[in-house]
């Protein structure tokens, strides 16, 4: 289009010498400096510029006002930047005006002089543009009427309100004093949160007034030169119980670096845990100087203050002490639920760190921080193991060490993991606790008895209870957990205490005897096996819905050990006193199906994903099924002797029973080792890993005993044949163990197979090649020729596959 | 008709710190901006991004770096916002034609093309920039109704406020072709208005 022809009526109501090129050439120059000259924001009145060519001044006159009709277009708002556009008003409530201190998406601040007291004021003027909106006008009138309620240091007084003759104003008390971020820099860190105590208590009392400030940021905060803040500009603001909602345009713009989350998306109710937000916002700011959320658009900051956690104030400020990062990021959690719940609270921790007490603040960061960064390395140590970078052994050791990191739902562990002097205080407090409560079930106390005894106990676990949960749904989760531990041991005894005091299920077993506490001390209140088998099953279900309600996963670690002991108590009742008394074999027996059960526990737990709570139930199934096992080759004299009838050349050796025990230990290796859960796995190792100790173990034992027998019996073949057989077998089968190592990588079978090989072979020379140099000469070239192969294992291999293949 | 040194004295308090200095500028060059920004949009785009989220990312931009601007000539930072404009409209057309293939990836303010994202600010969509400015409109309505190359000319003698030999080597003629132009678009602007004032 450029560089076309005027359109023909171009020239049209110009004067018959306007059609000249001659003239149009000078207008056009004369625009040109025109704008040359306003482009240097030169002012010029058009009419004065016009005379100075008086040739064009008819044409050029009219183009000129074209032109500036176009600024005007841009100055009908009078915007007080576009100084001197719109004039101060005289005076407003008969104030007389003295300036412009401020403006404002919604309106201007002036100043001005109150005559009758010869003070100063501030009035708030709403802009012209929205004055004439009834809406918003009546906003406006409402912030002040609110505002107005508000009496309180650290916020801005409202004097009096505009008539409605007026524009709408209101007069409100002059602040000297200098923005919030300037007046942070000069102050130390304790200054600095004395300073940020103060603004919280003030936006807690705007709270109180159902106010939300929505709109908290430094530079609505004054600070005069006594440290004492100031709150200012309520243009956001809004009254919490009605849903009036007003934000100007450009409001947002160039400080939406203060929004809480939920602000930065629709539909989202806000409450005073928003304006805390912005607390922590402006507190990270005051502390490191830095904004805790910055990026370089709007969308690109809308999302980092929704989505990033803000770099530790600790790192950017190695100065600021750690309680007041906890504080600061406490109030900056993304989840509005995480934060503080009121001002008050934010303010109550403030003054403990001032008090230099420990404060409440636990934020969840730390937690997000850890298993964030660690479940990014776990996945990229998971790719090393594909790669085969790693073996998977160090794998394994590295996924075990960073789980116990990577807990997440197990927050409170983290605070735990430090014992501190409080810390310490708790559990030490917790621990006694129940063991004052024992006593209340153990001993008879004179003074103390009937139903006052058992009230006391229903007082301590009801308190406990309460106060546990309380803790818990307030975050103090360490806290809250210590009492929910105490808890849990508190139900059985304080049902134990009820259930002895009022005689409810009092039932001696048949033979008096098996009385567990009777038999542990005759000091004791006659407490029933039935009255403690009652009070932990009626307690179990207290645990699971402890877990249930606070997903941590001790609680099934305090389930599996109540568990186990009421399954010991289920053997009392059935006469464990006496089986330990006359029959080891039975009890052993008795441990199977407890073994059984844990491991189904684990096994349905891990199933269900609660991987968490399910290892706290196999490693009760594994060392059940040992003990039991190992118990009943070793004790159970039934077994031997039925042994002997069946295999008469064993003669009964309990060494056999324990090689048979490695046989049933194979098959519950393979049979686990098939599943897919990891924790069934480890279970499955745990077999494997005690089969080459027992056949070693015993095929020594055997080899041993043999040896005895035959230089007792002077001579008997059979018997000589077969401590030959031992002494030869012990390293065959040491040497098959070496090699078994490898396709389960289990280094014990490498360890526990070389040690027995060696003492085979020590064996070996002193029996059969006593004094034959020979022996360690084979021995030697063996080791040697072994060690040749492995240098040229892949060449071996291929030369005797080609060896097979040939025939073929 | 604006004060010679005003925006040099806003800069400066924006400078030493004085935040709301910032928010005077803002309302000192948002509309001027804002029809910049409208006519450096194309079509397309503008059917789907509001003039006034590209404005609130400019100052949004603006901003942050604004600290580090130094004030060279009165016409600057106009220049300044509408380079930082452009590039603002660059990425809102990258980041729309992404939206075409992602349609979960939103624009951060609720509009027309984005009914699910942020409530914005005001709430007279469309163009909430524009609205209640009726002489605003009329003048979108002679800007629209020009010729492509008058339009430009005067985009940038009185938007981006350039000196003529800075709009000359925009437009790639003399600066007294550009002054010719210039004459020429004026010309007809004032048609345009005895056509109004007529009516």
């Amino acid at each position: 289009m450029i560089g076309r022809k005027p359109h023909p009526n171009d020239e049209d109501g110009v004067p018959e010498g306007a059609r000249s090129p001659e003239r149009e050439r000078a207008i056009a120059m004369a625009l040109a400096e025109y704008i040359d000259r306003s482009s240097r924001e030169e002012f010029l009145n058009i009419e004065s510029f016009s005379k100075e060519y008086p040739a064009i001044k008819d044409d050029l006159l009219p183009l000129l006002q074209s032109l500036n009709a176009m600024d005007e277009t841009f100055h009908d708002e009078c915007r007080p930047g576009s100084n001197g556009q719109e004039p101060l008003p005289q005076s407003l409530s008969s104030h007389r005006i003295l300036g412009e201190i401020g403006a404002g998406g919604m309106g201007r601040v002036f100043l001005a002089q109150d005559e009758g007291l010869n003070r100063k004021i501030a009035i708030k003027v709403l802009n012209e543009r929205f004055s004439k909106e009834a809406a918003v006008r009546s906003r406006f009138m409402e912030e002040a009427r609110a505002l107005a309620q508000i009496s309180h240091p650290n916020i801005v007084a409202i004097h009096s309100l505009g008539t409605s003759e007026e524009t709408p104003h209101f007069v409100m008390e002059y602040v000297e004093g200098t923005d919030l971020f300037r007046a942070t820099r000069a102050l130390t860190i304790g200054q600095r949160a004395e300073l940020m105590q103060k603004i919280v208590l003030a936006v807690q009392v705007l709270h109180q007034h159902q106010i939300l400030h929505r709109d908290l940021k430094p530079a609505n905060i004054l600070v005069r030169a006594d440290l004492e803040p100031k709150l200012l500009d309520f243009g956001l603001a809004r009254r919490t119980d009605s849903d009036l909602r007003l934000t100007i345009f450009g409001e947002i713009v160039g400080t939406p670096n203060y929004l809480s989350p939920e602000q930065t998306t629709p539909e989202r109710n806000l409450d005073a845990r928003s304006d805390i937000f912005s607390l922590g916002t402006i507190l990270y700011e005051m502390l490191t100087g830095e904004l805790p959320f910055s990026a370089r658009s709007l969308a690109q900051q809308l999302e980092s203050i929704r989505k990033d956690d803000p770099t530790l104030p600790r790192r950017l400020n190695p100065d600021i002490p750690g309680d007041l990062q906890d504080i600061c990021l406490k109030a900056l959690e993304k989840k509005p639920e995480n934060r503080y719940r009121s001002a008050q609270e934010m303010a109550d921790d403030l003054e403990r760190f001032l008090a230099g007490e420990k404060v409440h603040a636990s934020p969840t960061t730390y937690a997000n921080l850890v298993s964030g960064k660690i479940a990014q390395h776990l996945r990229e140590i998971e790719g090393w193991r594909r790669d085969e970078v790693l073996s998977d052994g160090e794998y394994e050791g590295f996924r075990k060490q960073y789980g116990r990191l990577v807990e997440r739902e197990d927050a409170w562990i983290l605070q735990a993991r430090r014992l501190t002097f409080p810390q310490v205080s708790l559990y030490l407090g917790a621990w006694i606790l129940i063991a004052g409560a024992a006593l209340l079930f153990l001993f008879h106390f004179v003074s103390l008895s009937g139903t006052p005894r058992v009230a006391v106990a229903l007082c301590v676990t009801t308190l406990t209870g309460w106060q546990g949960l309380s803790l818990w749904k307030k975050g103090l989760l360490r806290n809250g957990i210590a009492h929910l531990l105490a808890l849990c041991l508190l139900i059985p005894v304080s049902l134990l205490v009820a259930m002895g005091e009022y005689h409810i299920r009092e039932i001696v077993a048949a033979n008096p005897d098996w009385e567990l506490l009777h038999n542990v001390s005759q000091k004791f209140k006659e407490i029933t096996n039935v009255q403690i088998w009652w009070a932990i099953a009626l307690a179990m279900p207290c645990y699971v819905w402890l877990r249930a309600y606070t997903r941590s996963s001790v609680f099934s670690l305090v389930s599996s050990i109540m568990g186990a002991t009421l399954c010991m108590v289920t053997l009392a009742r059935m006469g464990l006193v006496d089986w330990l008394n006359n029959d080891h074999g039975k009890f052993y027996l008795s441990l199977l199906p407890i073994a059984a059960l844990f491991l189904a526990c684990g096994f349905i737990l891990e199933s269900l994903k609660l991987s968490n709570d399910s290892r706290y139930f196999y490693p009760f199934a594994v060392s059940l099924a040992f003990v039991a096992l190992s118990g009943l080759a070793y004790d159970y004299t039934r077994l031997q002797k039925s042994l002997n009838d069946l295999l008469p050349w064993t003669r009964g050796s309990v060494e056999y029973l324990f090689i048979a025990n490695a046989g049933i230990y194979f098959v519950l290796q393979t049979v686990l080792g098939r599943s897919t859960l990891p924790q069934l796995q480890l279970v499955a190792k745990a077999f494997r890993f005690v089969i080459p100790g027992h056949v070693l173990t015993s095929l020594l034992s055997l080899g041993h005993d043999s040896i005895a027998l035959w230089n007792a019996s002077q001579g008997n073949i059979a018997l000589k044949r077969e401590a030959r057989t031992f002494e030869i077998l012990l390293p065959i089968v040491a040497w098959f163990f070496i090699y078994a190592s490898i396709p389960k990588q289990m280094k014990n079978y490498f360890v526990t197979g070389s040690l027995f090989l060696m003492i085979g072979i020590v064996r070996l020379q002193q029996d059969i090649f006593q004094d034959r140099v020979r022996w360690s000469v084979v021995l030697m070239i063996l080791g040697l020729l072994l060690m040749f192969s492995a240098t040229r294992y892949s060449s071996i291999k291929m030369s005797v596959s080609r060896l097979f293949r040939r025939p073929s | 008709m604006d004060h010679p040194t005003s925006t040099f004295d806003l800069l400066t308090r924006f400078q030493n710190g004085e935040r709301s200095a910032f928010s005077l500028l803002f309302h000192k060059y948002q509309r001027r901006l804002a029809v910049l920004i409208y006519y450096k949009m194309s079509a397309d785009l503008r059917g789907h991004v509001e003039v006034d989220d590209i404005l609130q990312e400019v100052f949004f931009a603006a901003s942050g770096s604004l600290k580090g601007f130094t004030y060279h000539s009165p016409g600057s930072l106009m220049a300044w916002l509408s380079r930082i404009a452009d590039n603002a409209i660059i990425d809102a057309a990258r980041h729309q034609n992404r939206e075409k293939r992602n349609p979960e990836e939103l624009l951060p303010f609720r509009s027309e093309s984005n009914p699910h994202g942020a409530e914005p600010v005001d709430l007279d969509t469309p163009s909430r920039i524009f609205a209640r400015q009726e002489n605003v409109v009329m003048l979108l309505r002679k800007l629209d109704a020009l010729p492509d190359d008058y339009r430009k000319v005067i985009l940038l003698a009185k938007f981006e406020g350039l000196s003529t030999s800075e709009i000359a080597e925009r437009i790639g003629k003399s600066r007294e072709g550009a002054a010719l132009l210039l004459h020429r678009a004026l010309k007809r602007i004032r048609e345009l208005e005895q056509a109004e004032e007529a009516k």
